[in-house]
């Protein structure tokens, strides 16, 4: 049956006992996962490096030198690439499964969704034997992915373009579609540079967090959740009912 | 309230007619002046108010040590530069940073360029109008301009043919019936004296003066990248020096660059000696019967210092120009002057438009509170947005004022070489003995409206031969392998004590120019700046001693009792600025 | 000095606009003003009869180094600029007359040439205290300022002041101290920020309306795009040493002598829009990061507060004096974060190692082996 499941065909169980793995990252995500992750690790080291150029002086004739602008070129290759991925990224939440949307905008109109979060909370504060069967992310999760990577990552894709704009001039598509309204919106450049460094401290902290909750979480939840980033599927360590609230 | 007696010996009577320039113009900034007239039209009380202020000292406050030159240059861009020069040594006064002789130099080519530029444009741009009337040149012979002007002086612009040209343009501006800047001027006026040959002559110069000012502060371009607001750095000049090796073309000062600056040394020196000098002269000997505006100077008066030979020495010996207070007019006696002493520069607000917990008395600089409050007196006549007359007995000015020992000083050219001359120095004991001898005047003479004019002329010649020396002690310094322009030692404020008071000093163009500053952990905790036209524009005090603008306008006659040329005269001979004097 | 002076339209010929051209001009200038048609005829009456255009160059809260960079200019020479292709009817710092013989300049020609003039501002009002840090004839700036606005043809901010604020608009900005656009809000604004501006760019923006009949192109902040189209770092003579990677560590070492880039000494040329780096200062002399001083972002809004001027990056204020960079305070919030990491970890760890213990319920139970794909 797990063929059967796909795009037009999504798992449909949450309250359901399920045993049974269920696929809930697609292709797509998945590789879009890893090329984020990449990028950003890019992103961050060139963008330390543009920062605070920590080699010691080069003497001599610049002409045969271009350590500064190779670093600044992979940094913008490697900002293109995080863009177009998270456009491809954002398709995917249209076309994809419901959990695939999960990041984009989290289920906080439904009641469910906020006693799920609370569950998780206490869970993260030892005060809940086990976690939720959870087949997407937990809710807390939601939030955290939505609210630090989400945001944190558009934040610097478009503070990151309207920096570029300032290099690419007058007129071109990046000073027009971000230079022309985010500068003034900060201010100016320099404060825009400061923010857009903040930002990927921001982005660092979340991955921090999202790297030992991922390692956390695939020891005590539940489920399967590093390997569900490789393959996809999620599975299920126990076929029991999720239990109700309280300890 | 009729005649009283001020202590510091000037007899004010408010009971005649006020009158009320506001705006004074051809000044920098925002300044107001009003003056009683008696029935002779004589200037019987005047009360000066500075009517800006923009709160640099409140800015300042938490900020980074290095960057105070930065805003503080920006109190003013006419004199622009000083401040910034002030604030660096303020600065490395207090954490102890000694500048290399380069810098030392550099800094001394600058200001003297600052002043020559300076005094330049305000004696043409800013203060000839007050003698010269544009409308009378077009009366003049063009053969009898040349005539004169090649009589007193060798400038090659001097042909019939050349102020022929002059005058036939100024003919069409004038004919255009747009009059622009020379519009309401007071043309015809009784009190301008000069004949139409003179007239014509210092027109031409007028416009030669604005065409070559852009030249002189091209030096500052060099070492400080643009003019106005050049760059300063503390620790030295950020404009390090190449004389070799493949990349010195794109060097901050190179060989090219050096030859920039000399050439404009000498044509500097040429301009002022054969232009602003002889023509100084020249409108000065027609004025000679009009000794008005005496006021404080030759009575208290006080100077700074400037131009250290040696780097980092401030003693008396090594300053080019002389520190020194003189008071109740002993001229015979110089007093010492120590600007950390507590009981030397001291700052009155009682009839300024700050507040201190108790406003009888002064505060120095290192404990001064910059705390505005705008209140008008009981007697003001008008309404808190519109003024018609102001009450002196209130507060009445943006301008603190500063005493020096409890006196109002008069400070600029005419106090510094007044000090100068006490101290017998023959640098300015010879050329004001020159110039007086020439135009057959007493020594008295000089304490004037138009000695204040004289002592900034001769000054800017003082100036710029100066600037030639500076520029040949940084060519030996630089042949001698020095190429050294910053000290980096204490340049981060991880080496710099927890706590620190500095002062520093300039002899800016229009006077004495201190900035007092405490760094606590790195950081402004207070700035004050006591600014020359703070000096000289300061109101009453609470003692009731008048201020150097206020004891000059006394009893000068106006000829128009309408117009208040006679009044601009003696104010622009202090050259204000309103901006610097309340900042 | 020029031979003679000339109406608007005479100059505007000799620099070769055609009548055509000069007639665009004035129904441009009118529906620039939001104007009817009919005005257009009365500009352009005006500019025939009418000698040169009027200038009325008013003085706020300022340091008159605008004016001052103003009669820098070369190529115009400022007395041409005066003398020949304005009429400078008004301006504190040159004018012959004062007191109320100068006022009343500024009530007489809005009258008598009702948008045809043009406002040059120098300076900011500033509003605290009704205005009154700043009084012109004993009244506040900020109300001298709107009255002669309202009947301009244009108004020119000069430098950072009128444009942005500037110095006396730094934190806290005591005076409220205010760029003219929030107070002029109905008229064509042409900003020519910067601390001052070049000499040039303040002559070229007024001779480019005289030359080419027509307002400068600006960009969507009122800026003349063709000085302040470009960083400071798109044309620095330096950019080479910037993309090698040399950089000068400290004043006067060795790079410092060699023109190395000023990034690391806090240079903010790379977010700086003016033609510094172009135009150069003072007849193309030098320029403040040639002269080997970073530039410190003198045409840029808020760049006062963007301080140490020293630093890569400004500093967060945090409030109530508590400053810190970018990476103080990112690093800091991870420090936290790290921590947190490594406590839940420890109670992680206890409650894994104790609750399996405690029970045997939680033992991993896999899924099928069917189940999977
Ligand atoms: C996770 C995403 C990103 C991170 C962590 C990141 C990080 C950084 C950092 C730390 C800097 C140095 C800032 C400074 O100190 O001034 C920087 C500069 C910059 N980044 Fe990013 N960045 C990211 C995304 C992007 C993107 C998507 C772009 C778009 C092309 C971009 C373009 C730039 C540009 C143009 C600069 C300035 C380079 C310069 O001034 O030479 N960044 N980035
Ligand atoms: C070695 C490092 C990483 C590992 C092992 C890892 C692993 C995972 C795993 C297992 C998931 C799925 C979680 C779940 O099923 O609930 C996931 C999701 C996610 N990770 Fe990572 N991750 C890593 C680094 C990062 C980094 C550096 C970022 C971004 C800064 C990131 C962003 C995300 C996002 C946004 C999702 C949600 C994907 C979606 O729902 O579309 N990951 N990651
Ligand atoms: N007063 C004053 Fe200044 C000078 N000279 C400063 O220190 O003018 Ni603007
Ligand atoms: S913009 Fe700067 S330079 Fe111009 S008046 Fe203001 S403070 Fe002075
Ligand atoms: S010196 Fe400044 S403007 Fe020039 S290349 Fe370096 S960072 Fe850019
Ligand atoms: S400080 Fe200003 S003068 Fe130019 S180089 Fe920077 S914009
Ligand atoms: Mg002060």
């Amino acid at each position: 049956m797990s063929a059967h499941i796909s795009a037009s065909n999504p798992p449909r169980a949450t309250h359901a006992r399920v045993s049974a793995p269920v696929y809930v990252y697609h292709l797509p995500v998945r590789i879009w996962h890893w090329v984020t992750v990449f990028s950003i690790a890019t992103l961050s080291v060139t963008g330390f490096l543009i920062a605070d150029p920590p080699w010691p002086v080069l003497l001599g004739q610049p002409s045969n030198l271009f350590l500064m602008g190779d670093i600044r070129v992979t940094h913008f290759i490697a900002g293109d690439v995080l863009a177009v991925a998270l456009l491809v990224r954002m398709y995917w939440a249209v076309v994809g499964s419901r959990y695939e949307r999960e990041i984009f905008m989290p289920a906080v109109w439904r009641g469910s969704w906020w006693r799920g979060l609370f569950r998780t909370i206490r869970w993260y504060f030892f005060l809940e034997r086990e976690t939720a069967r959870e087949i997407g992310h937990n809710p807390l999760e939601q939030i955290a992915m939505f609210a630090m990577f989400t945001l944190g990552v558009l934040f610097e894709i478009v503070t990151g373009f309207a920096l570029y704009g300032q290099g690419t001039g007058y007129g071109t598509w990046a000073y027009q579609l971000f230079t022309s309204w985010v500068v003034p919106l900060f201010g100016n450049g320099q404060i825009l540079h400061t923010w857009h460094h903040l930002g990927m401290w921001y982005l660092i902290v979340f991955s921090m967090v999202h790297v030992y909750m991922t390692i956390r979480e695939d020891i005590m939840a539940r489920y399967s959740v590093m390997s569900t980033m490789v393959s996809g599927w999620r599975f299920f360590k126990d076929d029991r009912d999720d239990e109700e609230e309280g300890v | 309230m009729s005649s009283i007696t001020t202590p510091n010996g000037f007899s004010v009577d408010n009971s005649g007619r006020r009158m009320v320039v506001d705006p004074v113009t051809r000044i920098e900034g925002h300044l107001r002046v009003e003056v009683n007239l008696d029935a002779n039209n004589t200037i019987q009380n005047a009360v000066s108010s500075g009517t800006m202020w923009r709160g640099l000292e409140v800015i300042l406050r938490g900020r980074d040590p290095r960057d105070a030159w930065a805003f503080t240059e920006r109190i003013c861009g006419v004199c622009t530069g000083v401040h910034a020069l002030t604030s660096v040594r303020a600065v490395e006064d207090a954490l102890g940073i000694k500048i290399p002789a380069n810098a030392n130099t550099i800094r001394n080519l600058m200001l003297a360029t600052q002043w020559a530029q300076d005094h330049l444009i305000h004696f043409y741009h800013l203060h000839a109008l007050d003698w010269v009337d544009v409308v009378s040149a077009l009366k003049a012979d063009p053969k009898a301009t040349s005539a004169l002007a090649q009589s007193i002086s060798p400038w090659p612009n001097s042909s019939p043919g050349y102020f022929r040209d002059v005058q036939t343009r100024l003919k069409k501006f004038v004919e255009s019936g747009q009059l622009g800047p020379f519009m309401n001027g007071y043309w015809g006026n009784a009190a301008y004296l000069l004949p139409p040959v003179a007239n014509l002559m210092a027109v031409s110069h007028y416009l030669e003066a604005l065409d070559f000012q852009r030249e002189i502060i091209k030096i500052h371009t060099v070492f400080g990248g643009k003019n106005p607001h050049p760059n300063w750095l503390v620790g030295g000049m950020a404009c390090a020096i190449n004389l070799d090796g493949p990349l010195a073309a794109g060097a901050p000062v190179n060989i090219v660059q050096l030859n920039l600056v000399s050439s404009i040394v000498d044509r500097t020196i040429a301009f002022i000696d054969q232009v602003y000098i002889p023509d100084l002269k020249a409108i000065a000997s027609f004025y000679k019967g009009w000794q008005y505006g005496q006021g404080l100077s030759g009575r208290n008066v006080l100077a700074y210092g400037e131009f250290p030979v040696h780097a980092n020495d401030w003693s008396d010996g090594n300053l080019m120009m002389p520190r020194g207070a003189i008071v109740n007019g002993k001229i015979s006696e110089v007093l010492p002057v120590d600007l950390r002493d507590p009981n030397q520069v001291q700052e009155f607000v009682d009839h300024s438009w700050y507040k201190y917990p108790n406003e009888a008395i002064g505060l120095h600089p290192w404990s001064g509170i910059t705390d505005p409050d705008f209140r008008l007196g009981a007697k003001t006549v008008g309404t808190k947005t519109h003024i018609r007359q102001l009450d002196e007995a209130a507060k009445y000015s943006f301008i603190k004022a500063p005493r020096w020992r409890g006196h109002a000083m008069e400070v600029g050219p005419l106090s510094r070489f007044t000090v100068g001359y006490a101290k017998g120095m023959p640098e300015f004991k010879e050329p004001v003995d020159k110039l007086l001898k020439d135009l057959g005047l007493p020594f008295e003479a000089l304490f004037t409206t138009l000695g204040r004019t004289a002592a900034r002329g001769l000054e800017a010649s003082w100036a710029a031969h100066a600037m030639r020396t500076f520029h040949d002690q940084l060519m030996a310094n630089l042949r001698a392998g020095d190429l050294a322009t910053a000290s980096t030692a204490k340049w981060e404020p991880s080496t710099w004590p927890a706590e620190a008071k500095g002062v520093g000093q300039v002899e800016a163009p229009r006077g004495a120019l201190g900035h007092w500053v405490h760094i606590k952990s790195g950081k402004i905790e207070s700035y004050q700046a006591v600014v020359p036209t703070t000096w000289n524009g300061s109101p009453r005090d609470p003692a009731g001693n008048i201020g150097p603008f206020e004891a000059a306008l006394l009893n000068t006659p106006l000829a128009d009792g309408t117009q208040p040329l006679e009044i601009l005269r003696t104010l622009h001979s202090f050259d204000p600025c309103l901006a610097c004097s309340t900042h | 000095m020029p031979a003679e002076t000339h109406t608007f339209y005479e100059v505007m010929r000799a620099q070769g606009t055609s009548r055509r051209s000069f007639l665009k001009f004035c129904s441009l200038t009118a529906a620039a003003l939001g104007l009817e048609p009919f005005y257009a005829a009365r500009i352009a009456e005006a500019m025939e009869t009418k000698p040169r255009i009027p200038v009325l160059w008013m003085h706020g809260l300022e340091c008159t180094c605008c004016s001052e960079s103003f009669i820098r200019s070369g190529h115009p020479l400022a007395k041409d600029v005066i003398l020949k292709m304005i009429s400078l009817d008004y301006d504190d710092t040159l004018m012959a007359s004062a007191g109320y013989q100068a006022e009343a300049i500024l009530d007489e020609i809005p009258k008598k040439y009702p948008g045809q003039y043009i406002l040059a501002v120098e300076g900011n009002p500033p509003l605290n205290e009704d205005g009154m840090f700043c009084i012109v004839g004993g009244r506040p700036f900020v109300n001298k300022l709107k009255e002669v606005a309202s009947n301009a043809m244009a108004v020119i901010a000069w430098g950072a002041c009128a444009s942005w604020g500037c110095v006396q608009s730094a934190r806290p900005n005591p005076t409220a101290a205010t760029p003219i656009d929030k107070v002029i809000t109905d008229k064509p604004i042409i900003k020519v920020p910067g601390c001052p501006p070049i000499a040039e760019v303040m002559t070229g923006v007024i001779t480019y309306v005289v030359t080419f009949g027509r307002l400068p192109e600006l960009d969507a902040r009122g800026r003349p795009l063709m000085f302040y189209g470009q960083r400071i770092h798109d044309k620095c003579y330096r950019r080479p040493h910037f993309d090698a990677g040399q950089f000068v560590e400290a004043w006067d070492d060795q790079g410092a002598r060699e023109g190395y880039c000023l990034y690391k000494m806090g240079c903010r040329g790379p977010t700086t829009y003016n033609a510094c780096s172009t135009t150069r200062w003072n007849g193309g002399v030098s320029f403040p990061i040639q002269a080997g001083h970073g530039c410190i972002g003198c045409s840029e809004e808020y760049f006062w507060d963007n301080g140490p001027f020293y630093q890569r990056l400004s500093p967060i204020a945090a409030g109530f004096g508590v400053e810190a960079t970018a990476d103080e305070v990112g690093g800091a919030v991870a420090a936290v974060a790290g921590a947190g990491v490594v406590a839940h970890a420890a109670g992680s760890i206890v409650k894994h190692v104790y609750g399996k213990k405690r029970s045997g319920t939680n033992a991993r139970s896999g899924p099928d082996e069917g189940d999977r794909p």
